[in-house]
């Protein structure tokens, strides 16, 4: 019992820095999603350069360990800006290279899970759009789109849930996130109460984890329910 | 009213379609028949801009021009005058059998939301499907996906509607309804070219009827003419086959 109360303390401690975890994961989702899109269209496109930059990219980012990534980022980029473009970013909110580094990361498994949506719907589908007069854009938004978000949804959710992960290696660039904090905490009890302060941490992770799932199913259900419905 | 010529195709060095010219006047419903691999989808598609054609020149719908030399408005203004039924229905998925028709409407014609599902529900009657205007594609049979996307192009009002084999996807049994709702259409006028392997509907409800074999129009005339009195072997072989197996 006295776990369980150590525990239930460390989880107050910890709460007040999720802020971080969830500015890191959520830019990082949009941001990378919005990427993904990009290398997507381009992997599709009719340019034989775009779609070979797009493979290129997604080989090398999907290989790239995501604490060398972050390490990467952190140290090389200032050097680039100041290279290239004469601008010093060495002081930027080092937040800023997690969501960066996570973006990349994220952009890479998403662009394939969106390639493979859109491929797992029929071209027949276009082709009817245009055939009703609608143009291209017109079709992909309103027919393709929708059809292709559903089967992405699943696979999607699991590379959420993967960013969320890797995001717990903010703290080796110096933000205090979740795991510093926690860090700091066994630093305080001198090593002590260790194992309970990472259960703690764990378990926040697992409920975020499970909000997210359930979320998905929620999305997925009411696409389904929806078709029952309308047509009882 | 529509006017082809020497329409030309190929894939990768294959002539698929090897000059061919055709004209569809109002009211016309025109069939074409031949073997698998003739050309006669290719030519559909081809004709429609769903492919751009190597070669020939369209005239329809105030464009007067090679097919090479099409621009996106043209090619525009032609799928705004056609209609196509295809052989695998290709319904909207994500849309029920109403918004399937009224999508074209609505976001293409710019037809009032109001408007457009009043023209579809009056569509879906003709093809005998005011009861299922809610139910999405999943959940018709596939001759009444059929007859939802025969609707679809028909509430358009199109100047021309293709078809393209509307019938080989489904089962024989129903086969009949989808063949009623065109024979229908064909007798209230509308312009219709179909691709088809029905000889019945070849020759009972058309009024021209088009023999395609190897990439050429190689013989046509009125029902009576190509059925009856075909003058070229192929097209006498090409019957006696397919009667054979009826």
């Amino acid at each position: 019992m006295e776990n369980v109360r150590l525990i239930i303390n460390f989880l107050g401690q910890l709460l007040p820095a999720i802020n971080i975890t969830l500015v890191v994961s959520v830019s990082s989702i949009i941001l990378g999603s919005l990427l993904g899109l990009g290398l997507a269209a381009a992997k599709k496109s009719e340019s034989a350069i775009l779609r070979v930059i797009s493979a290129v990219y997604v080989s090398v980012i999907r290989a790239t360990p995501s604490i060398i990534m972050i390490f990467v980022v952190y140290y090389g980029m200032p050097l680039l800006f100041s290279g290239w473009f004469h601008v010093n970013i060495e002081g930027w909110n080092r937040m800023y290279f997690v969501i960066i580094a996570l973006t990349l990361l994220f952009s890479a498994p998403v662009s394939e899970i969106m390639r493979s949506a859109y491929e797992s719907v029929s071209k027949g589908q276009m082709e009817a759009g245009l055939m009703v007069g609608m143009t291209p854009f017109q079709t992909f938004y309103r027919i393709l789109l929708p059809q292709a978000f559903v089967v992405a949804l699943p696979n999607f959710a699991n590379s959420v849930i993967n960013l969320l992960k890797e995001g717990a290696l903010t703290f080796t660039i110096g933000v205090v996130d979740m795991v510093a904090k926690a860090q700091m905490i066994v630093a305080n009890n001198s090593g002590g109460y260790a194992w309970q302060t990472y259960c703690a941490l764990a378990l926040i992770y697992w409920v975020i984890s499970l909000a997210i799932d359930k979320g998905v199913t929620l999305v997925e259900k009411s696409y389904q329910a929806k078709r029952k419905t309308i047509a009882a | 009213m529509l006017k082809i010529d020497h329409l030309k195709k190929g894939y990768e060095g294959n002539e698929i379609l090897k000059g061919i010219s055709l004209d569809v006047n109002k009211g016309d419903v025109i069939s074409i028949i031949g073997p698998s691999g003739s050309g006669k989808t290719t030519l559909l598609r081809n004709i429609t801009t769903l492919e751009r054609a190597d070669g020939g020149h369209i005239q329809f719908a105030g464009v007067d021009k090679d097919f090479q030399k099409l621009s996106s408005q043209d090619i525009q203004t032609i799928r705004r005058n056609v209609g196509f039924v295809f052989q695998n229905y290709n319904l909207f998925n994500n849309k029920t059998a109403l918004q399937n028709i009224t999508e074209g409407l609505i976001v293409a014609r710019k037809v009032k939301k109001s408007e457009a599902e009043k023209i579809a529900l009056k569509a879906l009657e003709r093809v005998g499907l005011s009861d299922r205007q809610n139910h999405y594609p999943s959940q018709l049979s596939g001759g009444q996906q059929q007859r939802v996307g025969i609707a679809r192009a028909v509430a358009l009002n199109p100047q021309v509607i293709f078809f393209d084999e509307p019938t080989s996807a489904l089962d024989p049994e129903l086969v009949g309804e989808v063949l009623k709702v065109m024979r229908d259409l064909a007798e209230s006028g509308t312009t219709m070219v179909v691709v088809t392997h029905q000889m019945n509907f070849a020759r009972h409800v058309s009024n021209k009827v088009i023999f395609m074999a190897d990439g050429y129009i190689v013989e046509q005339g009125s029902p009576e003419e190509v059925f009856a009195h075909p003058s070229e072997t192929r097209t006498k072989e090409f019957l006696t086959d397919i009667l054979a197996n009826v």
